[in-house]
């Protein structure tokens, strides 16, 4: 899975603009279950599984990740630009971009010896920012840009041992996740969705869940951790490598209790996410049709919607684990 | 791709900071063709082309980048850090890097989510923004205080002739020295070439004072970086990317150097413009000249965009303007012949 977490993160896929990594999931997952490709880009799968469902599922995971859209060419050939989905100035400043010719730039500003006083310590606001293209002027910048392209933060993947940093493994884990549960044997039928858009407001998962009319959704997402050095341990969140963090509430969902309590006592390695904020699809599929009894299963994510997002492997696996046990307790009955 | 490319990828690439040793060796691997190299325990390289006279011109590129230096490891595989040189805090967050422990270790900089944090980070002192290192307890095992760490970042193109990429400064002028021994590598210059791929100038300028003591010189260029123009600098502060060397003027430089430097970009039509400093010039120049009982010395500079970073960014044709105009001063006999 580790092999396959790498190939989805190197793939560049800003909200809207989920081509390249729809058609990597569906070179995984073709032959391997039913599946069709809606209006706005989601992928809508049907897995069969060895027996019929008492209850129709819908596990979700998002293709996109943040990323920048031009809004403006300088005469001197710099791109202006806002962020797609939420994205802070400290991980934008220096920082590098590619756009989907492959090609790169770099967010530029200010060298620090030109800096003086209060401004060392003020970071631009995004309206002060500029990409470089290495264009020199505004012609030059319009052979290769136009205003409304997008382009991501690139960043290598690495790994030390267990713990992995990438680009966009918001959500990328939950994609690897998704893809292995529909490409291995399942004991009841279920269906996927790998929706476009999260990151713009939980778009794409609103009508994949009208459409598919689930009675439970399993949300496959990361999610903030910040068990790092100099954060007190009440705002750490959930912590790397203590298992699949499971939410009884954030910003846009309060849980069901059942699947939450359900997910706790499932002897699995998981920890309650011990915070309220943030949010993901489960806000959009909860409100679904008549209602979805909906949890989301997160992976914890320290430096999330940056270009260098840090996660355990050992997670990842839990959260594989909770949601293969999450469908067969679901399907069975168990948790009616 | 020019030689002149591919050696200044190479060299970007490598890591010359603390006692690591990757950017001489580097560099070395680069000059040992065309100069006998020596590099010295403090991993200065000097690398001599003999002339057809006497005279020496000295001629710098400083090899060290900024860098990090560990302080302290926490029990869950967190650094704290010092800076070696001028480093812009704003940066750091979310920044990936190499510590050179026991083995090569990618980490990256903490970025504190700002739900998590009052507003933006405090970025008061280094110390305050820590390094994750991935190895949670593993970390002290292959990590010791005194350990260094740099940027790490792979050189990019932007365009047919810019590239992106960490240590540019001063990588890029090594680059033209390396171009400069492979053109001079057929012929006798008309005086004794010393290269100096310098230690230290990130730290005060340090490594070159006593290297030009060692060398003695008659007359010392100096080759850096300067500022480039960019969005929100003003145009008083910088000189032009892809419009030529920028040739220094200032009091503490020879002028006659500085002039004849001038001179002969005119005569071959060699893009330059001129970078005018009031007294110090925050270079190497400033040092060498007060070695000894003083050399005259000279500057020229690439103009860099974000400067101390790891998207550092030049225009090849720069480095070619540079290389142009040190060539012909070299066979004009250096700044004292007319």
């Amino acid at each position: 899975m580790i092999e396959l977490l790498k190939q989805l993160c190197e793939l560049d896929g800003a909200s809207g603009n989920e081509d390249a990594v729809r058609a990597f999931i569906l070179s995984q997952i073709d032959g391997f279950c039913r599946w069709e490709v809606d209006a706005l880009g989601n992928i809508l799968a049907h897995k069969k599984g060895k027996n019929p469902a008492k209850h129709r599922i819908m596990v979700d995971a998002h293709m996109d990740e943040v990323g920048l859209i031009i809004t403006h060419i300088t005469p001197d050939g710099f791109l202006h630009f806002k962020t797609v989905g939420g994205i802070d100035t400290p991980v934008l400043l220096f920082h590098r971009v590619r756009f989907a010719g492959g090609f790169y730039g770099v967010i530029g500003g200010k060298p620090i010896h030109l800096t003086t006083g209060e401004e060392k310590k003020k970071l631009p606001k995004i309206e002060q920012l500029t990409i470089d293209i290495g264009a020199a002027s505004a012609e030059e910048a319009a052979q290769k840009v136009s205003v409304g392209d997008v382009c991501v933060l690139t960043g290598e993947t690495v790994q030390n041992g267990t713990v992995v940093k990438a680009k966009a493994l918001d959500d990328r884990v939950g994609c690897a996740v998704l893809i292995t549960l529909l490409k291995e044997e399942s004991d009841f039928d279920f269906d996927a969705s790998f929706s476009v858009q999260e990151e713009v407001g939980l778009r794409g998962a609103r009508v994949a869940a009208h459409h598919l009319n689930p009675e439970f959704a399993l949300v496959l997402e990361a999610t903030t951790a910040a068990d790092i050095a100099g954060v007190p341990p009440e705002k750490q969140v959930c912590r790397l490598g203590e298992g699949v963090a499971v939410s009884f509430m954030d910003g846009a969902t309060v849980y069901d209790r059942v699947l939450y309590q359900a997910a706790l006592e499932s002897g699995l390695p998981v920890q309650p996410k011990r915070g309220t904020s943030g949010g993901n699809n489960s806000g959009a599929v909860h409100l679904s049709r008549d209602g979805v009894r909906t949890l989301a299963l997160s992976v914890p994510c320290r430096y999330i919607h940056s270009a260098s997002c840090v996660a355990d492997v050992r997670d990842m696996e839990a959260q594989l684990c909770l949601a293969r046990w999450m469908i067969r307790q679901i399907a069975d009955g168990q948790l009616s | 791709m020019s030689n002149l490319q591919q050696d200044l990828l190479a060299l970007s690439r490598a890591v010359g900071a603390g006692s690591v040793r990757g950017a001489a060796e580097t560099a070395v691997g680069l000059l040992s063709p065309y100069a006998d190299c020596e590099t010295t325990d403090n991993l200065t390289v000097f690398a001599t082309v003999n002339g057809a006279c006497n005279r020496t011109l000295l001629l710098d590129a400083h090899l060290d980048e900024v860098s990090m230096i560990v302080t302290d490891i926490d029990e869950n595989g967190f650094l704290t850090v010092s800076a070696c040189g001028g480093l812009d805090l704003r940066a750091l967050p979310a920044r990936p890097v190499t510590v050179h422990g026991r083995q090569e270790i990618p980490a990256v900089f903490c970025s504190v989510p700002p739900h998590l944090s009052d507003g933006d980070p405090s970025f008061d002192r280094i110390a305050d923004l820590k390094i994750d290192t991935l190895l949670g307890a593993e970390a002290k095992k292959v990590i010791a205080v005194g350990d260094t760490v740099s940027f790490r970042a792979e050189p990019v193109p932007l365009s047919d002739t810019r590239i992106t990429g960490k240590s540019l400064d001063n990588r890029a002028s090594v680059a033209v020295l390396v171009e400069l021994a492979r053109r001079f590598s057929a012929e006798k210059p008309p005086m004794n070439l010393c290269f100096v791929l310098s230690a230290q100038e990130e730290l005060g300028l340090r490594g070159i004072r006593t290297a030009a003591h060692r060398v003695q010189p008659d007359e010392a260029v100096v080759l850096d970086v300067s500022f480039a123009d960019g969005v929100g600098i003003s145009p008083l502060d910088c000189g032009n990317m892809g419009k030529g060397a920028m040739i220094g003027y200032s009091p503490v430089l020879e002028r006659k150097i500085s002039k004849k430097l001038t001179r002969l970009a005119q005569d071959h039509k060699i893009p330059y413009q001129i970078e005018v400093m009031d007294g110090h010039t925050g270079t190497n120049a400033d040092a060498v000249s007060l070695v000894g009982n003083g050399i005259p010395t000279g500057l020229v500079s690439i103009p860099l965009r974000n400067m101390h970073t790891d998207v550092e960014t030049v225009d090849l044709s720069d480095l070619k303007s540079v290389c142009d105009l040190i060539e012909h001063y070299i066979r004009a006999g250096g700044g004292f012949r007319d």
